[in-house]
């Protein structure tokens, strides 16, 4: 820290602690009601089926400190874990006002997954997704300090000799079904792990006591040092130069498999919120589109190392789909799921 | 990896030179540390846009400041009003509260701060020296290893079932049931909840803790008009600067007792996962087995006080360890820190020791300078904070009550926390009443659902076979371990007892 730029001051510290004091006691007066106003006319809340540190908490972030700049409004978020991702959803549809200030961030792939081993208590017509921020397909890594497995190869040829342990996040998860089917396609067995999300998962692999894992992509490509992926269970490989190893599984082992998106991270609304609310709704959806295009959400989100390229936009419809399309693999694998095969 | 000690050297004196965002630090930890359901974790998280605005050195040093002295924090109500501020702080009561109420609250105060600082300072320097050693644990504490030390931790129920045997297991036996409630970590089925969508996440610790200690102890000292006995009452109305000497004078004199104890809590801290709550029970438990007099312990014995204390600051070094070495945090604050470090566009892993050796240096330094400074500052409020303890029970057990209560809502903000802290008072009352350790409860409730996590994982790796617990070498060495601990001090004391009985005999004759 020779070095050291000492940009933040002593008196900068202060003047900021001050400030922010002096803004607490602000918040304090009744001043809002004599600015009623459009909507939003005060926070949105965010409610996040995850827990506080995680991907979901990272992206949702990134999107609302550039989406907040276009509503005029802070986010506030509230997480919620457990049940993978039940106590969430149950939560928000339970307790959160239909009036457009309160939303879901989740992520589609493995919550959907979720509701088809495991039916929610709400009526998921009563719910919907409003639009998909990212699309991060789901992949195989391995540590680095893994002697014997390099390749996916190594994997499947050694998964042919004896079982292999698999850090999972969830067992009803698009990676965990991805590596299920490749399974079933190879002949090699693998036995699924779940350890609770992808901070777990990496911390099995990297201490050896799983033969390899399997997550979203996102959540392991900033850890280039510690994990190679190997495999990546969509069309192509999204980020060549950043997934050296990682062969598409489809091409490589002739399969037909549909791009499993693991991480597909979106805002979800009750419905009833938009039938009494669409005018605020249509403010929500208007303003949301714009941060895509912003410069200040890519470098939001480079900030967090998480690739660019994997932040898209996916319409309400977009995602209806994807829920449909999940929901068929995982009524295919169910049995797997749900360990009654 | 080369621990290049020039640099290191020169980050220790420079970091003295941020004293003053260590002492705001500090002082915030402290608080947050000592109301329940507060942590470091869920303060940084509020307190992210000031942390963003910072440079990512000061962001880190203010954020290892906060970590450290919360951990210390959480001892100051456990000791004080029973109320353990986390979980990592559940075992320092065990003897910290009896000694409050003997009237030695600033002894135990002064032993507490003591014990946390130089075991925290202690773990720090060890953990910088032998960090390429030590974060081989990780590598080869896995789910079956975790299951023989969390059965260390748990194994304390037995020997607080010593002195009434059945309602001691009862007790440990309910906590362990209450401890299952909720969604299982493989298949993610509710068990137990009642239909209480509250419950699916397993019954959270703080409303647990705060209600079998805090609340059903409120419940307990309104009977009387103090907390204090009489002589502890005397003896606090004469107290004075000597007495947080003698603290001192007492926590240096066991100064091997503090260094094997924060050890303890260095290496269990080093495990992903683990954390201060595992840490501070197994040190307790051993700190009991190895005692000369384990009879003391539970009644304001100084080593029970000790080792919990020593313990859970060994954790704080310890969880930066992964995080810095393996690129994965060993607990949930650290992981919230590389969250924000992550906003700064530093991705913490090996690869900080080369490209920004200043910050993976730092974090250990920072800690280090915290703990140095820690104990200058809190040392002389050992006296004032321990005359909250005349205050009469008229006024002390509703704040009791309403503190505990809102620190059950804080951390996931459900009013059904509220009334779990409640329910949980009262069970905790009625255990007092009837003779149950409520300890042993707790015990049960906060490692049940650590153990069963392990216990399920290894299930799995092993595809059901449960002979998987003893299929580690290490594993069956830890077995071992396990067995004497739990029979050589029955051994001892059953021969120290047939002693006692054959020397009348021989005086006799």
């Amino acid at each position: 820290m020779s070095n050291f730029d000492n940009d933040f001051s002593r008196r900068l510290f202060l003047k900021g602690a001050g400030a922010t004091a002096g803004a607490s006691a602000l918040s304090m007066l009744p001043i809002q009601a004599a600015f009623a106003a459009a909507f939003p006319e005060k926070n949105i809340q965010i409610f996040v089926p995850t827990r506080a540190g995680g991907g979901a908490d990272r992206n949702m972030r990134a999107f609302t400190s550039v989406w907040k700049n276009y509503l005029k409004t802070n986010f506030e978020a509230g997480f919620y874990p457990g049940a993978a991702g039940r106590v969430g959803y149950e939560t928000y549809m339970g307790k959160a006002k239909a009036d457009c200030y309160n939303l879901i961030f989740g992520n589609m792939g493995p919550e959907v997954l979720n509701w088809v081993v495991k039916k929610p208590t709400f009526d998921l017509k009563s719910f919907l997704y409003i639009a998909q921020v990212d699309q991060d397909p789901g992949i195989v890594f391995v540590s680095k300090k893994n002697k014997k497995l390099k390749t996916i190869d190594d994997i499947v040829k050694e998964g042919k000799k004896r079982t292999l342990n698999v850090g999972v996040s969830r067992l009803a998860h698009p990676a965990s079904l991805g590596v299920l089917a490749l399974g079933r396609h190879t002949g090699a067995k693998f036995n699924l792990v779940p350890l609770s999300g992808g901070r777990n998962t990496r911390a099995g692999v990297a201490t050896g006591e799983m033969d390899f894992g399997a997550l979203p992509s996102g959540s392991v490509v900033r850890k280039q040092k510690q994990f190679d992926i190997v495999a990546v269970f969509d069309k192509a490989n999204p980020l060549p130069n950043r997934m050296k190893k990682a062969v598409v599984v489809n091409d490589h082992f002739g399969m037909k498999l549909p791009p499993l998106y693991a991480g597909a991270r979106a805002f979800g609304i009750k419905r009833e919120a938009i039938e009494k609310h669409p005018d605020r709704y249509k403010v929500l959806t208007d303003t949301l589109q714009k941060v895509y295009t912003d410069p200040a959400y890519k470098k939001a989100v480079e900030k967090t190392k998480a690739p660019w390229k994997y932040i898209s936009y996916g319409s309400p419809a977009d995602c209806e789909k994807y829920v449909e399309y999940i929901t068929a693999i995982g009524q295919e694998y169910k049995s797997l799921l749900t360990g009654k095969s | 990896m080369e621990i290049d000690w020039g640099l290191f050297a020169d980050l220790f004196g420079r970091t003295f030179t941020f004293w003053w965002v260590i002492l705001p630090a500090i002082l915030l930890g402290l608080i947050v540390g000592a109301i329940p359901g507060f942590s470091a974790a869920n303060t940084i998280i509020i307190l992210l846009p000031m942390t963003l605005a910072m440079e990512p050195e000061i962001g880190l040093i203010f954020m290892v400041a906060l970590y450290a002295s919360s951990r210390m924090g959480a001892g100051i109500p456990a000791i004080l009003v029973n109320i353990p501020g986390t979980a990592g702080a559940a075992a320092t009561p065990l003897d910290g509260y009896p000694m409050t109420k003997q009237g030695r609250a600033q002894q135990a105060l002064a032993i507490s701060f003591v014990s946390s600082v130089f075991g925290g300072l202690l773990t720090t320097i060890l953990a910088l020296m032998a960090m390429p050693w030590l974060s081989q644990v990780a590598y080869h504490l896995h789910s079956v290893e975790m299951i023989v030390i969390m059965l260390f931790g748990i194994s304390l129920i037995a020997t607080i079932a010593a002195k009434d045997t059945l309602k001691g297991l009862i007790a440990g036996f309910f906590g362990l049931m209450i401890g299952y409630i909720g969604a299982d970590v493989v298949y993610e089925t509710p068990r137990g909840t009642f239909g209480f969508l509250e419950l699916y996440d397993k019954v959270p610790l703080i409303p647990a803790l705060v209600g079998l200690f805090a609340v059903s102890e409120a419940f307990a000292v309104i009977e009387g008009e103090s907390i204090l006995t009489k002589r502890g009452m005397d003896a606090m109305q004469k107290a004075g600067w000597q007495e947080t000497w003698e603290g001192v004078r007492l926590a240096i004199s066991r100064w091997w007792h503090i260094i094997w104890t924060s050890i303890i809590g260095l290496v269990i801290g080093v495990v992903p996962g683990a954390g201060a709550a595992i840490a501070s029970f197994v040190a307790y438990q051993q700190s009991k087995t190895f005692s000369k007099t384990p009879e003391k312990y539970g009644t304001g014995h100084l080593d029970g006080l000790v080792a919990p204390e020593s313990a859970n600051n060994g954790v704080t070094s310890g969880t930066l360890i992964p995080l810095l070495v393996i690129g994965v945090p060993g607990g949930a604050t650290a992981a919230i820190m590389a969250v924000v470090l992550q906003y700064h566009g530093v991705t913490v892993g090996p690869d900080l020791f080369d490209s920004q050796p200043e910050l993976a240096y730092g974090a250990f330094t920072a800690m280090a300078v915290t703990y140095a400074i820690m104990i200058l500052t809190v040392l002389p409020l050992a006296r004032y904070m321990s005359r909250i303890t005349v205050v009469s029970t008229i006024y002390m057990a509703p704040i009791i009550i309403s503190f505990t209560l809102v620190g059950s809502f804080v951390p996931r903000a459900y009013v059904f926390d509220m009334y779990l802290a409640l329910a949980f008072g009262v069970i905790g009352y009625v255990a007092r009443k009837t003779g149950y350790h409520v300890a042993a409860i707790l015990i049960g409730v906060i490692l049940g659902p650590l153990l069963e996590n392990y216990f399920l994982r290894a299930l799995r790796i092993s595809q059901g076979d449960v002979m998987v617990i003893f299929s580690s070498s290490l594993g069956n060495v830890m077995w071992v371990m396990l067995i004497i601990s739990l029979f050589v001090p029955m051994y001892l004391d059953r021969r120290r007892k047939a002693r006692e009985q054959a020397l009348p005999t021989t005086t006799d004759c």
